[in-house]
């Protein structure tokens, strides 16, 4: 017998002065191993251009809303090999991190112009306007929300004529593990849109993998 | 021109007189006590000399047959045994054996207030001492007399008292008979009294409440907030010793007790202790060393505090401090330990002591420092430093000038060094104790953690040799858990690598057996993402999953549909995706797994949990059912 699946609550609010305190639930999709594959848009006005990007989970630790990772970008123009970064993600929790990013060159205009790129964030505009989300309680929604900043680069020097000055606003969706974000760097091509899916590596289903630290 | 030295004025010749005078008597006697006294005093080599030349009993002698009426006689013989036990454990027995004991505490009861502090102060060195005999607390009369010492007006004697308390108050039933007889409230009374009286007052104090919640609860606390008020006080005392001991105390009350509770939670007083401690350690003796030991202890578990204590700029002070030169081995246990708990939680931390220019070098080095607890704690302090993913990941470790004799094999680029490192750890992980092998698996596994198909081959080759299968059974669930986790590192990644587990044959069947017979969540959660990871492979290992899962001629319920009841989030996670992977509609056997899952009962379970509290559960339940209706809806 079918029965009728609930849909997901949008995100409440929680009530009065203790609000946002729940940590996100882990998501698998998102754990340490997890990779994730496909492009960003680099396009400026006078060429179409977009690199190939794969992306892999290093560390989680939702308890601090911390995410990190590497990202490699594949066919990158002045480069002879893929360049690999490290990147540090900020969960938006309520909790560890709200909607406003108060750093990086980004005020609130900034980041609410971004975030609402995303077609998941418009129930929760009308409320990050009021206080950047800290009164909202995401830990039952379907999307994970977060900042991803590289902090340098892996396997080639930093003056290989790339910069990383930016970050991105990324929207994760738990449900089926895909990523969108859109590149935020005052001095480059503005919205320069990352997407990625999660990858299995040849096989037919998913695999874990997993660490853990004494 | 020299001539030869006369016998009285060699040990042998006083300790002749000695004798002689404890059998005549006269005033013989105090004259050589004194002439003793003055040669053994403050000297360890003399002490031991005298000794062994047996002039503790001489000297007993004359205190045992002494007249209570010579007082001078008195005194000088308490402070000769006095000196004798003065720091030398093999003083304190030779006055212990000789039977000096009774005749001090009977000084105690002398009219003369002089008498009475001679004898208080030989007793305070003998309590001073390890080799000093246990204090029978549970005697009512001892009881007594501890109190009427700490009532006394005089500083050697309520000192004794304290030493007494210090030195043979071990257990909690103890501890409450001390606490019920009022025994605190007298040392707190104390700490109005001299310097020494303070000193003595709060050890005896911090032996009284450590560790006993119920005591501390009773006694001490914002409740008796002259107590706690004098403690607080006395942490800006001028005497370096006694701000320590203040310290000791109010980190014993705050780590007795749950962080819930009222004790300790203003952010000033614990800002204001952790800068008392930084301070202290500034101080390179003994009060130094505990005051890094006791800050240690403050912030140990409460991130917190640890923050508290890393804006106070701990981490910089530690950092500069340990690259003094020859420290002492109790000041670079001190110093890792504490930089060690700092680093545990704190990333800020870790980057700090990545940075600073000597400090990984220094630890690194320690590693194989002369003392063992040196040893531990720099291991322990580099260990929390490593977590830093961050770190990791930018190779830190692995550059030629930080490179730490553990990791530095771990991760050679020579694969014989590696494989030299990786023996050690499959040696390790046949350890008979069985914290060395959970240490050891679990270093190994998170080594197979993302590892290339190279390194994977070369370690499951290592690893070939030693029955993986005994440890994913092993007695310890632990040690079952990071087998697992091993395995479940080892098939993930390239598709080929869950060739590994049909090589090794039986690992499969152990694994499957491991989740019908085990008990511990975290355990079966591995072994289910073993299952799950096998099944995210070719046609025939999702179907010696399902054969490992779903017996079709066993009429018991489907270990599957067990395992989804679970209370545990995690497990239904692992489960739901291993059902996710076996129901992937492309698969040539995908339809005939479909109708055994169904037939196991596990479709209709999955349906029960399609509003499954956990979001993650939710949404795979709706991926697995949304596959297994692609080939029809079996409900009717």
């Amino acid at each position: 017998m079918p029965v009728r699946m609930v849909e997901s609550p949008a995100p409440s609010n929680s009530s009065g002065a203790n609000y946002g305190q729940t940590c996100l639930q882990p998501c698998s999709l998102l754990s340490v191993g997890q990779a994730f594959s496909g492009t960003q848009n680099v396009s400026s006005p006078q060429k179409d251009e977009a690199w190939r990007v794969n992306v892999r989970i290093q560390g989680c630790d939702l308890d601090h809303g911390y995410l990190c990772g590497t990202m490699e970008a594949l066919n990158v123009p002045m480069a002879d090999t893929p360049v690999v970064t490290f990147w540090e993600g900020e969960i938006v929790d309520t909790k560890n991190h709200t909607f406003f990013t108060n750093k990086w060159k980004a005020t609130s205009e900034v980041d609410i112009e971004h975030w609402t790129k995303f077609p998941s964030f418009s129930p929760l505009l009308s409320q990050v306007e009021v206080d950047g989300g800290k009164s909202l309680d995401l830990s039952n929604y379907q999307y994970i929300f977060m900042r991803w900043k590289e902090q340098y680069f892996v396997n080639v020097g930093a003056d290989c004529g790339l910069t990383i000055a930016g970050f991105y606003y990324v929207c994760f969706s738990c449900v089926d593990g895909s990523i969108n974000g859109y590149y935020y760097d005052p001095n480059s091509s503005p919205f320069q849109k990352l997407e990625l899916k999660t990858t299995n590596e040849g096989r037919s289903g998913f695999s874990f993998s997993s660490y853990e630290l004494q | 021109m020299p001539g030869s030295a006369s016998t009285t004025h060699r040990p042998e010749g006083l300790i002749e007189r000695l004798r002689s005078a404890a059998a005549d008597g006269g005033e013989a006697k105090l004259k050589v006590l004194r002439e003793l006294k003055n040669q053994i005093i403050g000297n360890r080599t003399k002490k031991l000399s005298y000794i062994k030349l047996g002039a503790v009993p001489s000297v007993v002698s004359i205190l045992s047959s002494a007249s209570s009426s010579v007082d001078c006689l008195l005194i000088q013989c308490a402070a000769t045994i006095g000196s004798f036990a003065c720091g030398v454990d093999a003083g304190v027995k030779a006055v212990l054996d000789a039977g000096a004991f009774p005749h001090l505490i009977n000084l105690l009861s002398h009219s003369n207030e002089k008498v009475v502090d001679a004898g208080a102060r030989a007793l305070k060195m003998i309590y001073q001492s390890k080799a000093a005999p246990k204090y029978d607390f549970f005697q009512h009369k001892n009881i007594e007399f501890l109190i009427s010492l700490l009532d006394k007006n005089n500083e050697n004697v309520t000192g004794l008292g304290a030493s007494i308390i210090t030195h043979s108050c071990e257990t909690n039933n103890e501890q409450k008979i001390l606490a019920d007889a009022g025994v605190l409230k007298k040392l707190i009374n104390l700490l109005q009294g001299t310097t020494s009286q303070r000193e003595s007052s709060l050890e005896s104090f911090a032996t009284i409440i450590k560790q006993n919640p119920e005591v501390i609860t009773k006694f001490v606390g914002p409740e008796n907030s002259t107590t706690f008020g004098s403690l607080l006080e006395l942490t800006k005392d001028r005497y370096p010793r006694t701000r320590l001991l203040a310290c000791i105390c109010l980190t014993l009350i705050k780590n007795a007790t749950s962080s819930s509770s009222s004790y300790l939670q203003s952010v000033g007083i614990r800002t204001k202790l952790i800068l008392v401690l930084l301070e202290l350690v500034d101080d390179f003796g003994q009060v130094g060393d505990e005051a890094l030991f006791t800050l240690s202890s403050f912030i140990e578990h409460e991130e917190d505090l640890q923050k508290l204590a890393f804006e106070a700029n701990t981490v910089d002070k530690l950092c500069h401090q340990m690259q003094k030169e020859s420290l002492q081995a109790k000041r670079l246990e001190g110093i890792f330990t504490t930089l060690g708990n700092l680093c545990s939680n704190l990333e800020p931390c870790r980057s700090i002591v990545l940075q600073s220019p000597k400090a990984l070098i220094i630890i690194t080095d320690a590693l194989t420092h002369t003392t063992i607890d040196v040893r531990v704690a720099a291991c322990i302090c580099l260990k929390n430093v490593s977590r830093s993913v961050k770190y990791l990941s930018a190779g830190h470790f692995m550059t030629d000038a930080v490179i730490m004799p553990v990791i530095q094999l771990l991760y050679d680029a020579s694969t014989s060094v590696q494989v030299a490192a990786l023996c050690t750890l499959v040696e390790l992980s046949k350890s008979m104790d069985s914290t060395v092998r959970l240490n050891a698996v679990w270093a190994l596994r998170n080594l197979m953690f993302l590892v290339d198909s190279r390194c994977k081959e070369e370690i499951f080759m290592d690893l070939k040799l030693f029955p993986l299968t005994r440890l994913i059974s092993d007695s310890n669930a632990c040690v079952q858990e990071q087998a697992l986790g091993l395995v479940c590192n080892l098939v993930n990644g390239p598709v080929d690598s869950i060739m590994y587990l049909f090589t090794e044959g039986l690992l499969l069947n152990t694994v499957g057996r491991e989740l019908r017979r085990a008990s511990k969540p975290q355990v079966l959660v591995q072994a289910m993402y073993v299952m799950c990871n096998v099944a995210s492979g070719k046609e025939f290992e999702k179907e010696a999953v399902m054969q490992q899962l779903v017996n079709e001629d066993d009429n018991n319920q489907s270990i599957i549909v067990t395992l989804l009841q679970s209370d545990v989030a995690s497990l239904r996670t692992a489960v739901v995706w291993t059902v996710v992977n076996l129901t992937i509609p492309t698969g040539a056997g995908a339809l005939a797994r479909v109708v055994k899952l169904r037939n196991a009962g596990v479709v209709s379970q999955l349906k029960n949990m399609v509003n499954d509290p956990c979001l993650d559960v939710k949404l795979r339940v709706r991926t697995a059912l949304g596959q297994s209706m692609t080939f029809g809806d079996f409900s009717t």
